[in-house]
């Protein structure tokens, strides 16, 4: 399908994302960089059958996580009915006490969630991970395709492939759904944020204007934007890209030095949207993850079409018994880390590091999760003008607004060390696109 | 379109700073031509690399690329990528110019990348505020530098006018004093260039 | 029968320094509820731009507002009457407690506490919650010292067990981490008691389908002198006033508190 020697377009198409500015803030030793976002030309290509399979299921997970969350923040009736452990979801950090009883527009908490999956070899897809909060990423294949189809062109030639580039309509739509009424802006922390290029693309892209909180102001129980006259714009949507305990400091962490003060006040009164909901994170807490197959017989009466990949919690009796008679061939995830850390590779641990972990797993077992390691399909990425074997995953993008939208691509993270599962870009991975086959 | 008063002030900055590469580059060449002839091959390094490329000196080249680049980097939205890749290909070839053999035709890559940038902002950016107020900055830049430089009052003299038919333009407050002073300036015999300095920095009043 | 009290609260804030864009959240100011009804209430708050009421996820009354203009003093003052009814009980269905049965920050036992907790007699020598949880308190009182000056608002239970002194919201924190360790469902009461002074900090134990008040400080079950405020998980989630401004360098809080049988 892909002409051979793919990978001597490879350096104009980085030339062009070069050109463009698509790179990830990174901190050294407390020193803020900029770094391109290493780009593998080779594309993760899905098929329409495999797509709408897994489209089936990220709308259907989505859904029930959407169900949980608005359960979870009113009436508990599914720790009512002991589905889930209390305990996780009230000494984990993700549940925020002030959003209890808040109803956000529409009764949507997740509108943009990303949900990580993996493809084993044996062709099974696994669900790795949800991110509900503020999940990133999007804007990579989107302008990474943009500049393919200009610099090979000839690459499409032959294919019929779903063009990603719808994402920004998705987007708008999703902010304008739920919009009381007004302008719908991005809200970013600021330049030095590791998202920031995606940021300013996606305001590019959507015409959202993109602000800072020193650009917005609450003023009688209303969000408005002030531009250099003075002059005063109501706000109905606030896509957010900074975090809940930043986002205002009379109701969250108060030493927080960005902020705009009573937003999260006038969001309770209904007078404005906030994406995603804040309060989010109690949904995507890696113990929660756990849940999420019973949360999806609970509240859709319906089986799970998508699998997790096979975990246990400790927590629990039967499965520390598991997870101490098995521990070798596991990976364990600490609940409260992100981005790649507090991962631990059970058979890479030395005989004393792997006593401590026991002893540390048995005094928290709260703490942790334990997971069979998948056998990863590994992707090809050209390295040094050779394909080479690289583990991968795919972040799949899931809009919400009336009905849950899921994108037609998503990110492909690989990871650029032969021996690593870890695709993190804040830990080095690159990224390639992901193409979706039209149905024939 | 709603622009905020920082950004704002930062598209006139993109416009000053981005004025500064290229005017600086311009001089910079004659410079360079004047030394050519000279067999002083450290103190040419010294001031080529003084001159263009110390980030620690703040009137260098790529001190002021990088201000341009800082502002450029937050106006995504506000002028598009188009336009902002201009600014990122002149870093880049500032970037490249200090390890080239062909210095010269490397920073004229740079020349290119700013004019290139200048005519995308004016053909892309479709609202006219944030236009002008890059124009503007461009402007108010070039009378600066040029009283700076100690320019002929010839130069001086075109470039004051073409500032003061700009900014009439825009429909930014201005400080109508400074203006009146700084035409009346440009009418005498002879340019005091101290003057026109403390004019035209004082002439926009953006967050008052 | 049924208790009248009348009430007045005072909260100020003098700054060093004029602040301007002053916004702030202010939790001081009592509830209806089964037990307590509130009327007659006036509020005062200066100076003020706008100003709004709404409950938190507490039910507490919370107001929050700016103040725009150049301040160097910025006070409220609350002042109403409650009736008291002590044998209204104030009930929950039990799957709604889960959020006071897990350790925060400020009642998290460390091992000063865990220690103390593991000498004392166990559970199962009790009927239910609040008879656990009063004998809990009686241990605490016999092996803690009132004391002013040594603790202050974002001491830890931990830290103030160390002490073994401390004031009223040391006491419940301690009162509450341990009843926390033992998955009781308990919160953290802020609120006034009869006579001038500041603001008093009891505790609420989940027994049986409903709240029970116990105020370890007096190592007492609460009577209807007790006017409640705020309720949460620990003292952070009823501060009294979360506020951000420009300016103000150093500021000095006074609240004065009075309360009076009618």
């Amino acid at each position: 399908m892909l002409a051979d020697g793919l990978y001597k377009h490879a350096d104009s198409v980085n030339e062009l994302l070069a050109r463009y500015g698509v790179k990830f803030g990174i901190y050294k030793n407390g020193e803020f960089k900029e770094q391109l976002f290493p780009f593998d030309i080779i594309p993760r290509v899905i098929s329409a059958e495999d797509f709408n399979f897994l489209e089936r299921g990220l709308k259907q997970r989505v859904k029930a996580l959407n169900e949980f969350i608005r359960d979870i923040y009113s009436k508990r009736q599914i720790i009512k009915d002991k589905v889930i452990a209390e305990e996780f979801i009230y000494s984990g950090s993700g549940y925020l006490v002030q959003c209890d009883g808040v109803t956000p527009p529409k009764n949507i908490y997740a509108h943009i969630s990303g949900i990580d999956l993996v493809q084993g070899k044996n062709k099974n897809w696994y669900i790795l991970e949800d991110n509900l909060r503020i999940p990133s990423g999007a804007s990579y294949p989107m302008i990474a395709r943009d500049l393919c189809r200009k610099g090979v062109p000839e690459m499409f030639e032959e294919n019929r492939i779903e063009d990603n580039r719808n994402y920004a309509e998705l987007l708008r739509k999703t902010m304008e759904y739920v919009n009381t009424g007004g302008l719908s802006v991005i809200l970013t922390p600021g330049r030095f944020n590791a998202a920031y290029f995606e940021h300013s693309y996606l305001a590019e892209q959507t015409g959202a204007h993109l602000v800072t909180c020193d650009d917005l102001t609450v003023e009688n129980e209303n969000l408005y934007f002030i531009d250099y006259s003075g002059k005063k714009e109501k706000v109905g949507a606030v896509y957010r890209r900074i975090s809940d305990e930043y986002l205002d400091p009379v109701n969250f962490y108060r030493e927080s030095l960005i902020g705009i003060p009573h937003i999260f006040d006038i969001y309770r009164k209904g007078n404005v949207a906030l994406i995603n909901a804040p309060g989010n994170g109690v949904a995507d807490d890696k113990g929660i993850y756990y849940f999420v197959p019973a949360m999806i017989k609970y509240y859709l009466g319906e089986e799970p079409i998508l699998q997790n990949a096979p975990t246990y919690l400790p927590y629990y009796e039967d499965d520390m018994k598991y997870v101490l008679e098995n521990f070798d061939k596991l990976v364990l995830k600490d609940v409260a880390e992100a981005g790649g850390y507090g991962v631990v590779f059970a058979n890479k641990l030395s005989k004393q590091e792997k006593e401590n972990f026991i002893t540390l797993l048995k005094s928290e077992p709260r703490r942790f999760i334990a997971q069979e390691v998948i056998d990863f399909l590994d992707l090809d990425i050209y390295e040094d003008g050779q394909p080479v074997p690289r583990k991968a995953d795919l972040r799949a993008f899931v809009l919400m607004a009336d009905e849950p939208v899921v994108w037609k691509s998503g990110l492909t993270r690989f990871s650029r060390n032969p021996d690593s599962f870890i695709v993190n870009s804040s830990q080095g991975g690159g990224f390639k696109d992901t193409w979706v086959l039209k149905s024939k | 379109m709603f622009l905020s008063i920082e950004n704002s002030d930062r598209l006139l900055w993109l416009g000053r700073y981005s004025e500064r590469v290229y005017t600086g580059l311009r001089s910079f060449a004659e410079k360079f031509d004047s030394i050519t002839d000279s067999a002083d091959y450290e103190s040419k390094y010294d001031f080529v690399k003084n001159f263009c490329f110390d980030e620690k000196n703040p009137s260098s080249i790529r001190s002021s690329l990088l201000r341009a680049y800082d502002n450029a980097i937050v106006l995504r939205d506000e002028i598009g990528s188009e336009t902002f890749s201009y600014v990122q290909l002149a870093l880049y070839e500032i970037n490249k110019a200090e390890k080239s053999k062909t210095l010269m035709l490397n920073l004229l890559k740079v020349i290119d990348n700013i004019v290139a940038f200048w005519g995308m902002a004016d053909d892309r950016i479709q609202d006219e505020h944030a236009r002008g107020l890059i124009k503007l900055g461009k402007r108010i830049e070039r009378v600066d530098l040029y009283a700076r430089m100690n320019a002929s009052d010839e130069d001086i003299k075109r470039e004051i006018s073409r500032l003061t038919y700009r900014i009439t333009k825009t429909g930014l407050r201005y400080n109508s004093d400074n203006l009146e002073k700084l035409k009346a300036l440009a009418n005498e015999e002879k340019i005091n260039h101290s003057e026109v300095i403390s004019a035209v920095e004082n002439l926009i009043e953006l967050n008052s | 029968m049924i208790r009248r009290l009348q009430y007045l609260y005072h909260m100020s804030l003098k700054f060093e320094l004029p602040v301007h864009e002053h916004h702030f959240k202010l939790r001081c100011f009592p509830s209806t509820d089964a037990r307590q009804k509130i009327f007659n209430e006036h509020i005062e708050i200066y100076p003020v731009h706008f100003r709004s009421t709404e409950k938190d996820s507490f039910g507490n009354t919370c107001v929050y507002g700016t103040a725009n203009q150049t301040h160097d003093h910025f006070s409220v003052d609350v002042e109403g009457e409650a009736d008291i009814d002590i044998n209204k009980k104030l009930t929950d269905e039990e799957y709604k407690t889960g959020i006071f049965k897990y350790e925060t920050p400020l009642t998290k036992a460390g091992t000063t506490i865990r220690k103390f907790h593991l000498e004392l007699e166990s559970a199962s020598l009790f009927a239910n919650n609040f008879e656990r949880a009063f004998y809990m308190m009686n241990m605490l009182y016999d092996d803690f010292s009132y004391v002013q000056g040594v603790t202050g608002i974002s001491t830890t239970a931990e830290e103030a067990f160390d002490l073994r002194r401390g004031v009223c919201q040391d006491y419940a924190h301690i009162l509450l981490a341990m009843c926390r360790l033992e998955r009781i469902p308990c919160r953290y009461i802020a609120g006034m008691i009869p006579g001038e002074g500041a603001t008093h900090a009891w505790t609420e134990i989940y027994n049986e389908g409903e709240w029970r008040m116990l105020d370890p400080t007096h190592n007492r079950e609460c009577d209807d002198t007790y006017i409640k405020i705020s309720s949460g998980r620990d003292a952070k989630d009823c501060s009294i006033n979360q506020g951000v401004f420009y300016g103000g360098g150093r500021q000095t809080q006074e609240i004065k508190v009075k309360v009076s049988e009618l």
